[in-house]
């Protein structure tokens, strides 16, 4: 299955392009499923009909849902839940059980959980993904990270001290609250199922972000920044889409120097991105509705198919060449004074402005230390002594 | 001192807007702090320097040779972790009775979730009380995490309530007997005590601050029906966290010139409806109007120059409207709670009480409301949607 991840700074028409994209594949004959990952979800204001938790079919061969975080809980997690229900029963009523499992983090981790899904029932050729603004969606791919980190350090300690305890307080007010074996066994498979997501999104044959972008300035820079640090985080952004071109018939009187200011901002973006790009003009009207939205599709792709990959780079690779190993990280546009790169243990911390990741080193080369860090050409190079 | 946030789609023009507002109101004589809360900063693009987690003067801070007190920063869950590192290791070391915690760093707090949507808060509440400026303008992440920041201190407060409930449970059972045993130290029953006490305060403080009368928060619209239809939901979920809003923003309107030009028809059509419907439906909000400009507005002179456009003869700081909040009213059929709850929907409102919390629960968002200590035994008896306000009432207990 393709997972195509749509993203870029808000407003730019993420949500208009994911459907677009999405109908497009489907024309090409894809079963394909779209889900929105963004909270504030708006694909049914797209399409303009509802679209809920539940997948719809919004056109043949198109599948859509938007991720809700409170469905997802009533729908699984047995274990999860029945431990908190009883931590809860007195007086609890279900409402009540039910708010205080929607956690932080819970967001991005149904969002994660719906992709794996879609690849599990074997139905969909193409998921499209329509993610939540940039910050948001550098979240979601963050979440395996910020997963590690609580399994590391807080899980592993809360189930032996559970196991201790069991026996001890079997009879007591407090041996009904300490959570089962199970509730530990089910907080564990989540965790694989997170590490399952993560390794589709990392495999640059199977997934490919598409960033969105408007030939606007301020929308420029922060698309940049996204770029690297999707580059960063190992996913790999396989096209550019440039969204609300003004058409040569609309670049008229009033619109006439905003038209020469836009070529400049086009060259700029032709520049900052190492993929191909794709141009959307903008329309007549809104994009509302499946006739506009093909139109759109039929504007951007053409003749292409949508779920092709545009672009074959893997931008964090492992590069072995006279006998030594190489980390290199496609960063275009960063600059030196803002990485930050440090071994601890067998992980390596990298910090690009501000996104971070810890990486865990492959065997091979755990325990070295970084003999050389070079950022030339916009590819970040980190050696390691031999 | 006040606090502006603003909020609302992606892309609709929140930071230019914020900065704009920060400008006009430096400009006018106020000691002005710019503050990025969105994760994806880009009130640096806006202001054209780069900033950090310490507000710093923006160096082209003047306007006709007269020096501007305008400062900018960015939030950085990272720095915000270590400022408050004293205080966010002792509740870990409570929920979590984690005692290693020293050899886990700031750093790595700062990736788990929620860290972003606290440091936000703490950051704003931190600059608010210090004293040093008159206006602080938060440019908020796009609605939905815009939401999610606002609602945090209720939430952590449930949540942690389930886990501190748990360890305190056997803490007070077990410790005495699983000293020995465990390899880690267990925390007891006066831990809890502190740290309990440190985190509800700490938390109510900082929903004192997002609900307080000095606080307001602006939505920022262009004229398209999605970014609309996401601000009316978002009007109803701020009214439900009772975060004041006192103004909408309508941006990026075609100019006159522009909307004569024949490929435009339909959007300047289009833009008349909709600021007629956003004027009626926010109403009596003032609608704020922005037009679309050739040039984008980069740099404190031109950003004073639109907020001084968008503002007229308001002041910028001002609260611009005021309007009903949560209210007790006790009439001859008892108690009964008023909640201003502008384009809700009844379809999808849900009321329950539990002890004394009342749960209300509008389509996407939901929280918990602590209800005064007469009507924690009360019983829940109605609850209805009336002109755009939520009137619940109660059943008072029988003696």
């Amino acid at each position: 299955m393709r997972v195509l991840l749509f993203t870029g700074k808000g407003g730019v028409g993420k949500t208009t392009h994911t459907l677009a994209t999405a109908l497009g594949a489907a024309a090409h004959g894809h079963r394909v499923c779209v889900l929105s990952a963004d909270p504030a979800h708006s694909l049914g204001d797209a399409l303009g009909r509802p679209v809920g938790a539940r997948a719809v079919q919004v056109a043949p061969g198109v599948v859509a849902r938007e991720v809700n975080a409170q469905e997802e809980l009533d729908r699984s997690w047995t274990e999860i839940h029945r431990w908190l229900r009883a931590l809860l029963r007195e007086g609890a009523d279900e409402l009540v059980a039910e708010e205080v499992l929607v956690f932080p983090g819970l967001e991005e981790l149904v969002a994660l959980r719906a992709v794996r899904e879609a690849e599990a029932t074997g139905e969909f050729d193409v998921c499209i993904v329509d993610c939540a603004p940039t910050g948001a969606t550098l979240r979601m791919l963050r979440f395996p990270d910020a997963l590690r980190i609580f399994m590391e350090n807080f899980f592993e300690l809360e189930r032996r001290g559970a196991r201790l305890l069991r026996p001890l307080v079997a009879r007591t007010q407090a041996g009904r609250l300490l959570p089962r074996e199970e509730f530990f066994d089910a907080v564990e498979r989540l965790y694989g199922e997170v590490e399952d997501v993560r390794q589709i999104l990392l495999d640059e044959t199977r997934t490919s972000a598409r960033l969105v972008v408007n030939p606007a300035r301020v929308v420029v820079d922060e698309t940049r920044r996204s770029f690297a640090y999707l580059c960063l985080y190992g996913v790999a952004t396989d096209a550019v889409i440039v969204n609300r071109v003004l058409p040569p018939e609309a670049a008229r009187g009033w619109f006439a120097r905003w038209a020469a200011k836009e070529r400049a901002e086009l060259a700029e973006i032709e520049a900052s991105f190492p993929v191909p790009l794709l141009h959307a003009p903008l329309q007549p009207s809104e994009v509302r509705g499946e006739p506009a939205l093909r139109a759109l599709a039929e504007a951007l792709y053409a003749e292409r198919d949508p779920a092709d990959r545009f672009a074959e780079a893997r931008p964090f690779r492992f590069v072995r060449t006279g006998g030594r190993t190489r980390l290199e990280i496609d960063l275009p546009g960063a600059r030196k004074e803002e990485l930050e790169v440090g071994v601890r243990g067998d992980e390596l911390f990298i910090r690009v402005r501000d996104a971070s990741r810890r990486v865990a080193l492959p065997a091979s080369l755990a325990g070295r230390a970084v003999a050389r860090v070079r950022l030339a050409e916009g590819v970040l190079r980190i050696e390691f002594e031999p | 001192m006040r606090v502006v946030l603003y909020t609302g789609k992606g892309g609709v023009g929140k930071t230019t807007t914020a900065a704009a507002t920060a400008a006009c109101a430096a400009a006018r004589g106020r000691r002005v702090l710019a503050l990025s809360a969105d994760p994806a900063h880009s009130l640096g693009d806006v202001l054209g320097e780069r900033l950090g987690p310490e507000p710093r003067r923006v160096a082209a801070s003047e306007v006709r040779g007269r020096p501007l007190v305008l400062d900018a920063c960015e939030v950085d869950a990272r720095a915000e972790m270590e400022r408050h590192w004293g205080a966010v290791r002792d509740w870990l070391v409570a929920i979590f009775r984690y005692q290693g915690i020293e050899e886990t760093v700031a750093e790595e707090l700062a990736l788990l979730p929620g860290a972003e949507e606290l440091s936000a808060l703490l950051a704003v509440e931190a600059f608010a009380k210090g004293g040093a400026y008159d206006l602080v303008v938060v440019d908020c992440a796009p609605t939905g995490s815009t939401l999610r920041l606002l609602a945090l201190p209720e939430l952590a407060r449930s949540a942690f309530r389930v886990v501190l409930r748990m360890q305190q449970a056997i803490a007070s059972v077990v410790t005495p007997l699983a000293r020995g045993l465990l390899a880690v130290p267990l925390p007891d029953a006066a831990v809890f005590g502190d740290a309990d006490a440190l985190f509800y305060k700490r938390l109510r403080d900082l929903r004192r601050l997002v609900t307080g009368p000095r606080t307001s928060a602006r939505l920022v619209v262009t004229p398209e029906r999605m970014v609309i239809d996401e601000a009316l939901r978002a009007h109803t979920d701020l009214a439900l966290f009772e975060v004041p809003c006192d103004a909408v923003v309508m941006n990026r309107m075609l100019p006159d010139d522009a909307t004569r030009e024949a490929f435009f028809r339909d959007w300047s059509r289009v833009q008349t409806e909709r600021l007629e419907e956003v004027e009626a439906r926010f109403a009596p909000l003032p609608v704020l109007r922005a037009p679309l400009r050739e040039d984008e507005v980069v740099g404190v002179a031109a950003l004073a120059r639109h907020g001084a456009e968008l503002f007229g003869r308001r002041d910028p700081g001002a609260v611009l409207q005021t309007g009903p909040r949560l209210r007790f009213v006790r009439d001859d059929e008892g108690l009964r709670l008023e909640l201003p709850l502008p384009h809700a929907e009844p379809r999808g409102l849900e009321v329950s009480k539990r002890d004394d919390e009342l749960w209300i629960a509008t389509g996407a968002q939901r929280r918990s409301l602590k209800l005064p200590r007469t009507l924690a035994r009360a019983s829940l008896r109605a609850a209805r949607l009336a002109a755009g306000t939520l009137v619940v009432r109660f059943e008072a207990a029988r003696p």
